[in-house]
């Protein structure tokens, strides 16, 4: 059995190697490939996940790609328990997960964490300070800010959430976050919960902004894609897809997927800067 | 057929019912094991009255212990009444045509998929609690108890309904011919012989709402702050297990998901004895 | 009692089956608004052609096929692990269980039935990760974990109604083998059991649609978001309550939440179907033992 197994991963590291070689940067890749990918982890990166897998699958319907959510803290922890082939994060695995696991690191774009309000929300701007103490519950109603006499309904992430991790450390400096804060599970969830809370303010995703939120400039640097570009925008982050050890077979070519020219598309399509 | 087969088919029969036995039993142990780490030296107390801030190495779990006191017995607060309402009518009240169409329908009820109360919930009561009253973000306890008070509603419906029909009949004769109208038989005769059957769908439902997951996961908002308000958002025990599940299996924060696990089976297993109890005391 | 009492007991009780039709008619009728326009048969496979989907010969990327195979496969495992031990712990407690034996099953099979599902989903979870460190790596979170753990999740539905339609069975029925000289098991396996089919069918039948609608268990042992049909018993898969719970919070455009409401109605329709079936089943065959005694 364990023979068997050797020479078919022996078998798809050629095939790969030679594929990826042939025609690197398209789906065509996987001709000729089998098998199953499990992704799990950081939620910020499911859209380029799913876009990605569905172009894969389409081209090859041998393969078989499973997506699931749970934040970063999960997809480092899955991958490094051996649960899923890919574990994504939307922070950098600290020191000590690499080290643990044996993780290696694929950043394959750049994207921020902005503070996003309902559309009708009069408060498009806030320093600093005054999201801090939104988030800790010293600021409870809009009012205060410029906006309408309606109380303030913060929500926030749980903790295996690489999103609120970024958030945390680099827009609210490790504050408190209020207990009286809902919870939602993933950058989708978040988008949405504002998007039909007209009270509601919470943080997302750069690339996951779209027009049915409206983005807070924090410090009046606005969160758009230039600002994390050009570095002006504070609250940046790398989004991450790990795996434990070097990527072997079919992981490695759906990680070489990513950073090929038409994963750089998916992803730039998705929202997101690409990363060399 | 021999003995020897007899006593054959009476094992293979019997083994099954046994591992049923050992099934209940191994999920109370999983938890009990799981969560031992948390809990030894005395600290289970500290788990249960804590709060939850796992930044601060705190995994106490009171807050969900309150979410989920609270969502429960609210909806069985706005259910009970509604329930005997709807049982009424059922059983006396209403007539025939319109007793059978409610009956039917309140079993059909029960076959509605848990999900597409939260689903509809999210889009339609929410905005409505958050309208009515303009304060903070609609994913409340109340948004959380009243959609659980119709997923409740009819079992408890089924029970008292149950109860009111086995009500003798020379019981509900004699009533009529002292010439009692049917509320006086509904209100001096049924209810009070039914009593044991009320408390028992009582007692029923308040163990389905505090097992609930998906409507508190979904509506309530899942705070980690006690419970101040009906409008507070909150966070039950059910919805911390789905919440927190995806943690590293070695930390802290995972193992209190036993903890709460552990609770929910002691709520479980007061809620049964509590209906044998009160089965009991009916039959003597 | 006055008048007045009367009236407003009265006036009570019609307000409160009111407000129960209201509200259940308030749910069905958004969720059909919502989602009637979606009711096609590309909700179900997308751009693919059906009759390659349902041959697996394509996989659909866009439409809720993948999550209704997973549904079907996940209730199917369940029931038929769920089916053999509960019918015979059933036919054991009615027949066999005397005494302490029978006091303590029955506790312990109540405490069962209690148990609330995310516990179950719970246990199956730390199960799938206890026998991947101990056993084998191959094993996580998958179709094989989320249909046992289903299978206790129903197991004591099953029990109790083959037990209760066995016991309800008129002593008649019970004897008269008996007294012509069959043993115990002759009895059960040739008079009591058909006899009490009905019943225990329906029973079945409502275990069905229990299995199809839950989420809580299914969203700790290896539902999610994306994974095509499944093609062993130890992949991910999808569902639909899964998927309905889903969407609610993590649709990206009015089309995925379109889907979701399609989605919904589809579930109540499959719950809906099972649940009017355990009802003629049971008085289908009522009204036959009736004609035929």
């Amino acid at each position: 059995m364990k023979k068997k197994f050797y020479w078919i991963s022996v078998f798809f590291c050629m095939i790969c190697l030679g594929a990826s070689l042939a025609n690197a940067g398209s789906a065509d890749a996987f001709n000729d490939l089998k098998g199953t990918i499990k992704i799990a982890g950081g939620t910020a990166h499911i859209p380029v996940m799913k876009a990605a897998a569905k172009r894969i699958m389409t081209v090859n319907p041998d393969i078989r790609i499973s997506i699931a959510g749970g934040g970063s803290g999960v997809g480092i922890k899955q991958v490094g328990e051996g649960l899923v082939d890919i574990g994504n994060s939307g922070r950098k695995p600290t020191d000590e997960e690499i080290g643990k696991y044996g993780l290696k690191l694929f950043k394959w774009a750049v994207d921020g964490v902005g503070v996003i309000v309902h559309t009708e929300n009069m408060v498009k701007s806030l320093t600093k300070a005054q999201l801090k103490d939104i988030f800790s519950g010293k600021i409870a109603n809009w009012k205060s800010l410029g906006g309408s006499d309606k109380h303030i309904s913060v929500y926030t992430r749980d903790e295996a959430s690489g999103t609120r991790a970024v958030f945390w450390k680099k827009a609210l400096d490790k504050g408190d976050i209020t207990a009286k804060a809902n919870f939602v599970v993933s950058n989708g969830a978040m988008k949405s919960a504002i998007a039909n809370d007209p009270n509601g303010i919470g943080y997302v995703s750069v690339g996951h902004m779209d027009k049915t939120v409206s983005p807070v400039t924090l410090d009046s640097i606005s969160p758009s894609l230039e600002n994390v570009k050009s570095g002006k925008y504070p609250v940046a982050r790398g989004l991450y897809s790990n795996t434990k050890g070097d990527p072997r077979g079919l992981v490695k070519v759906f990680i070489d997927y990513l950073f090929s020219a038409e994963g750089r598309t998916i992803a730039e399509e998705k929202g997101f800067i690409p990363s060399k | 057929m021999n003995r020897q087969f007899e006593k054959t088919a009476e094992m293979v029969l019997f083994l099954p019912a046994l591992l049923s036995v050992i099934l209940t039993l191994a999920i109370f142990v999983f938890m009990l094991v799981f969560g031992l780490p948390l809990m030894k030296g005395g600290r289970f107390f500290e788990l249960i009255t804590g709060s939850w801030s796992p930044g601060h190495g705190m995994y106490g779990i009171q807050p969900m212990i309150m979410g989920t006191m609270a969502i429960a017995s609210l909806s069985v607060f706005f259910a009970f009444p509604l329930s005997m309402g709807c049982a009424s009518l059922i059983s006396v009240l209403a007539p025939r045509g319109f007793s059978t169409f409610l009956r039917h329908t309140v079993r059909l009820m029960t076959g509605v998929p848990t999900v597409i109360y939260g689903f509809v919930g999210i889009f339609l009561l929410v905005p409505i609690i958050r309208e009515l009253f303009q304060n903070g973000s609609g994913f409340c306890i109340l948004s959380a108890s009243l959609m659980l008070a119709l997923l409740i509603s009819p079992t408890m419906i089924l029970v008292f309904m149950e109860s009111f029909d086995r009500v003798p009949k020379s019981y509900l004769d004699a009533a009529d011919a002292l010439g009692g109208t049917p509320v006086q038989k509904l209100v001096y005769v049924i209810i009070p012989q039914a009593r044991q059957g009320i408390w028992m769908g009582v007692i029923l439902s308040m163990g389905r709402s505090l097992g609930d997951t998906l409507i508190a996961l979904m509506l309530a908002g899942n705070a980690i702050a006690t419970p101040g308000s009906v409008l507070d958002s909150v966070r039950t025990l059910t919805a911390h297990i789905a919440l927190v599940i995806a943690s590293d299996y070695e930390s802290l924060e995972f193992k209190s998901v036993f903890a709460c696990g552990l609770i929910l089976y002691g709520f479980n297993a007061l809620i049964i004895v509590m209906l044998r109890y009160v089965e009991s005391k009916g039959t003597q | 009692m006055n008048r007045l009492w009367e009236t407003l007991i009265k006036a009570f009780s019609w307000a409160c089956g009111i407000i129960l039709l209201g509200a259940i008619s308030c749910i069905i009728g958004y969720l059909f608004m919502k989602g009637a326009g979606v009711i096609r048969l590309d909700l179900i496979f997308g751009d693919t052609p059906p009759l390659d989907a349902i041959l697996l010969k394509r996989q659909v990327l866009d439409g809720l096929f993948p999550a209704m195979a997973g549904t079907f496969f996940l209730v199917c495992f369940s029931v038929f692990t769920a089916l053999p031990l509960g019918l015979a712990a059933g036919i054991y407690m009615s027949e066999y269980a005397g005494g302490s034996i029978r006091r303590v099953f029955s506790f312990s099979f109540d405490i069962l039935a209690g148990i609330p599902s995310i516990v179950i989903g719970l246990f199956g979870f730390s199960i799938a990760v206890f026998l991947h460190r101990h056993f084998s790596d191959r094993i996580f979170p998958c179709l094989l974990i989320s249909g046992l753990s289903l299978a206790f999740l129903v197991l004591p539905y099953i029990i109790r109604t083959t037990q209760l339609s066995l016991e309800t069975l008129p002593a008649r029925t019970r004897l008269t083998a008996l007294a012509l000289g069959a043993t115990r098991f002759q009895n059960i396996r040739y008079v009591l059991v058909p006899q009490s089919l009905s019943g225990i069918l329906s029973g079945v039948v409502l275990a069905v649609g229990r299995c199809a609608e839950d989420t809580a268990v299914i969203m700790l042992t290896g539902a999610v978001a994306m994974a095509g049909v499944p093609q062993s018993l130890l992949s991910s898969y999808e569902a639909l309550p899964f998927y309905i719970y889903y969407i609610s919070s993590q649709y990206t455009n009015p089309h995925e939440l379109a889907t979701g409401y399609g989605a919904s109605i589809i579930l109540l329709g499959i719950c809906t179907f099972l649940f009017l079936a355990a009802f003629m089943i049971q008085k289908g065959l009522a009204r036959r033992a009736l004609y035929y005694p």
